[in-house]
């Protein structure tokens, strides 16, 4: 996601908007990405939804688990499900093995937006292709509030490939894949695979990257952004 | 808790002493961890915690040294360090072997658990001695159809034991066993217990014989018989009846005899066939017949294996077996050769002599001639030999790969020259001579009819009693078989072909504990061969401490039971057993323990190394 004129924007909706919990979460500032990443803490986010397209598409669940100090606090571990308008395609029943019965005790996305955005504020994104999540998230706080979300977000799936090209080594895409990077760092596979678990995952692939690219004297945010 | 959690909590569950936490207490734990990364070749645990941490490897592996660099413990999946909450490893520091992925729980968390429940906080308490005992007693609880393993015989005994005089008349006894109908009677003069009679005594002692049963039943008695205790479990009392191929035991307590228990007492609690083997054996006319019963000992493994049996029980009951198979082959050499020209004794070696085979175990014996035999009568003997091992091996223990068999020239001796190779062996031991001290340190005859291994034992405590040497070099040699510090794919693991990813449980965890009981053994000149009868002998004459020897026993059998069930699993599958064991059989409790008796006898060997500077010697 373009980080132009990021900070001069969320100062610009935090003053448009009426008093509202994404008001409340556009008053912290965006840290800087001469920050060193470090002393940036991040909220890991996975969303599993009915499809790809953020305009049509329904989020059913949303995990995120935060990070500070490179450090991953399973104690800010968090799962939630969404309730679904109308039937779940079959195909994405199938994937998230979320049901229809399961969907119907879910909570309101206006319930669960909140809390998230709370947790987001002040606060790096991570996650695993991360346009997926980011699309999400902005059209739900498009339609909760008129205006969409402004963040800034790690890929990890950008960081794996930059990696790999800088280094020169061919790769196919699903080498790209979340379970095939953790792999590959020796992370381990977590069983269940849903939202919470594989924003672990990704939590999990961020620190392994980190400690990867950083010789020990630190970088700047902006080196994963 | 977010039930998403799960997976961490059980992990944490899977592991020691996690798994000793209450459930509520395990699902609140996940959310108070954090998580790191650490790279391999990172200090560890680092040192950057604001608050101090327990870590827990999730994923990875760490290598601990002591001050001066030496390696002293490798930690991986599952394994804690506790140094930063001063719980022990507190002068160590380790580094990542391996990119590491940890668990991090607030030392102030940790102390919490440990006030609020006492078996979790007895983990970081207790001596891995202990930790490894309660294992031991987890595994003997832990199978099906303990009942052998747990019943005493006295309980067995429900009536009233039937007894009469030595001096009544064959008839009377008859009467008095067919009244209570039992079939056998026991024999008592004054409280004290002088024999015994059976049905078969009737049938094969009076009425075959033509004994007029007006006769004294004194005439048909059994003397000098074999007892057990009111207190001896029913699978021992099982194991003590095939080696005497008998099918009754009088049973005493301290106010004298309490009752007779027989096979079928036994039987009806558990089937256990070893008994009927040994009958089956005793009876075969061929080898071939024998070949066909032994067929049967995979099954029997299995079955003991099954029964919560341990690793000595069961190499109890199946050296009973070869034994008995010995011993049949024996007789029908004899009965196509003819009498011996001189006496001989048949010896076993290794761990038949130690009574610790499973099935098949290779054969190591070797025979003793009187020293009268003239230069003609050795090709008798060879013939014997010859057919003993070829026996053997078609049974299924295979030939020697070293050639310790009867049937090689060189250990088919007479008296004096066995004599003479001891002597060498004592006073001026070489490399070669360690090599076979497994096999003729731990001696034992299997047939012995005039009492010539007596003879060798005799001139071998004589000599041994001056030289202490050879006792030096033993212990040199019991340091050649280590124990892995840990587990773990890189360190320790066979790489690639037929036993890819497993570790060879025999000659690193038991073959260890063997070789340093042996020494134990013929320091403090005692006479067991059993490992864990010298381990608890030596502790008794103080050649070891007391707890030293305990501990050494209980990690024999926890090792040896492990691998006892491994080769149990492999022979139900059909396939062959063998000691090739992989850690991802192994439950990640009993991986635990498997380290704690690594580290256990790691410490031991240790201690010989000092006491005998075995380095001079190596």
């Amino acid at each position: 996601m373009s980080g132009f004129l990021l900070e001069q924007r969320r100062l610009a909706r935090f003053r448009r908007l009426p008093d509202c919990p994404l008001r409340d979460y556009f008053a912290w500032p965006l840290p800087q990405p001469s920050r060193d990443y470090r002393s940036v803490e991040y909220v890991a986010v996975d969303l599993e939804t009915t499809g790809l397209d953020a305009r049509k598409d329904q989020i059913l669940s949303i995990g995120w688990v935060v990070v500070a100090g490179q450090r991953i606090r399973l104690g800010t571990a968090r799962h939630r499900l969404l309730r679904v308008e109308g039937a779940i395609p079959a195909e994405s029943a199938v994937i998230h093995q979320i049901t229809d019965d399961e969907a119907a005790t879910g909570l309101d996305l206006a319930h669960v937006l909140p809390e998230l955005l709370w947790e987001l504020s002040g606060r790096v994104l991570i996650a695993h292709h991360a346009r997926i999540e980011l699309g999400f998230l902005s059209a739900a706080c498009k339609q909760l509030w008129g205006v969409g979300l402004l963040i800034r977000a790690v890929d990890t799936q950008s960081v794996a490939r930059r990696l790999l090209e800088r280094r020169q080594i061919p790769f196919k895409g699903s080498d790209l894949r979340l379970h095939a990077l953790c792999e590959r760092y020796n992370l381990p596979r977590h069983g269940a695979h849903n939202a919470l678990s594989d924003a672990l995952s990704a939590a999990e692939l961020f620190l392994a990257q980190a400690a990867y690219r950083d010789s020990g004297h630190g970088m700047k945010l902006g080196d994963f952004l | 808790m977010d039930v998403e959690l799960i997976e961490i909590r059980e992990f944490l569950a899977s592991h020691a002493p996690f798994d000793r936490l209450p459930a509520d207490a395990l699902d609140a734990l996940p959310q108070r961890l954090a998580v790191r990364y650490l790279r391999r070749g990172s200090p560890f645990p680092p040192d950057d915690d604001d608050t101090p941490c327990l870590y827990i490897l999730r994923r990875g592996a760490v290598e601990m040294r002591d001050a001066e660099g030496n390696l002293i413990s490798k930690l991986a999946e599952g394994d804690l360090c506790p140094s930063p909450c001063g719980a022990g490893m507190a002068d160590l520091s380790g580094k990542t072997a391996e990119d590491t992925l940890a668990y991090l729980l607030p030392c102030a968390e940790l102390d919490r658990l440990r006030e609020a429940h006492s078996a979790f906080a007895a983990h970081f308490d207790a001596s891995m001695s202990d930790r490894m005992r309660r294992a031991l007693d987890t595994m003997k609880d832990d199978t099906a159809g303990t009942a052998l393993m747990t019943v005493q015989v006295g309980d067995l005994l429900s009536r009233p034991v039937t007894q009469g005089g030595p001096d009544i008349s064959i008839r009377d006894a008859a009467r008095i066993m067919s009244e209570a109908r039992v079939s056998s009677l026991v024999l008592v003069d004054e409280g004290r217990l002088v024999g015994m009679i059976t049905d078969r005594d009737l049938r094969n002692r009076c009425l075959a014989a033509g004994l007029s049963p007006e006769e004294p039943v004194r005439r048909i008695m059994t003397e000098r018989l074999h007892t057990v205790r009111a207190d001896t479990l029913g699978f021992e009392a099982l194991i003590t009846m095939s080696r005497l191929n008998v099918h009754h035991l009088p049973v005493l307590d301290e106010t004298g005899v309490r009752g007779v228990v027989s096979t079928s007492d036994l039987v009806r609690v558990q089937s256990a066939n070893a008994v009927y083997l040994v009958g089956d054996i005793r009876k075969a006319e061929s080898v071939e017949t024998l070949a066909t019963i032994s067929k049967r000992l995979p099954e029997l493994q299995i079955q003991l294996v099954h029964s919560g049996a341990t690793a000595s029980q069961i190499g109890q009951a199946i050296t009973a077996i070869t034994d008995a198979i010995t011993l049949r082959l024996l007789e029908l050499a004899e009965a196509e050769l003819g009498a011996p020209p001189v006496p001989y004794s048949w010896m076993a070696g290794g761990s038949q002599a130690r009574r610790e085979q499973s099935s098949h175990s290779d054969q190591d014996n070797a025979l003793l001639i009187a020293d009268h035999l003239k230069p003609d009568d050795d090709d008798y003997f060879k013939q014997l030999a010859r057919r003993v091992n070829d026996g053997l091996n078609a049974c299924g223990y295979v030939y020697c790969p070293g050639n310790v068999m009867a049937s090689n020239d060189k250990w088919r001796q007479p008296l004096k020259i066995w004599t003479k190779y001891f002597n060498t062996w004592i006073k001026r031991p070489e490399p070669m001579a360690l090599m076979l001290s497994s096999v003729f340190f731990d001696l034992r005859p299997i047939h012995d009819p005039e009492g010539l291994f007596g003879e060798l034992a005799e001139r071998i405590h004589t000599m041994s009693k001056k030289e202490t040497i050879y006792i030096a070099y033993m212990a040199a040699n019991a340091l050649k078989h280590r124990p892995p510090l840990g587990f773990f794919r890189k360190f320790v693991l066979i790489r690639g072909g037929e036993h890819d990813h497993t570790f060879d449980v025999k000659h690193r965890g038991i073959v260890p504990i063997v070789d340093l009981a042996r020494v134990y053994a013929l320091s403090a000149g005692l006479d067991e061969i059993n490992t864990p009868e010298r381990l608890r002998a030596a502790g008794a004459a103080r050649a070891l401490s007391a707890d030293g020897a305990d501990n050494l026993v209980d990690a024999y059998e926890f090792i040896g039971t492990l691998r006892m069930r491994h080769q149990a699993a492999q022979l139900k599958r059909g396939e062959k057993a063998n000691n090739f064991l992989s850690p991802d059989d192994l439950s990640p409790l009993e991986r635990g323990h498997l380290k704690d008796a690594f580290a256990l006898i790691s410490t031991m060997q240790e201690s010989l190394g000092q006491r005998y500077q075995a380095g001079r010697f190596a």
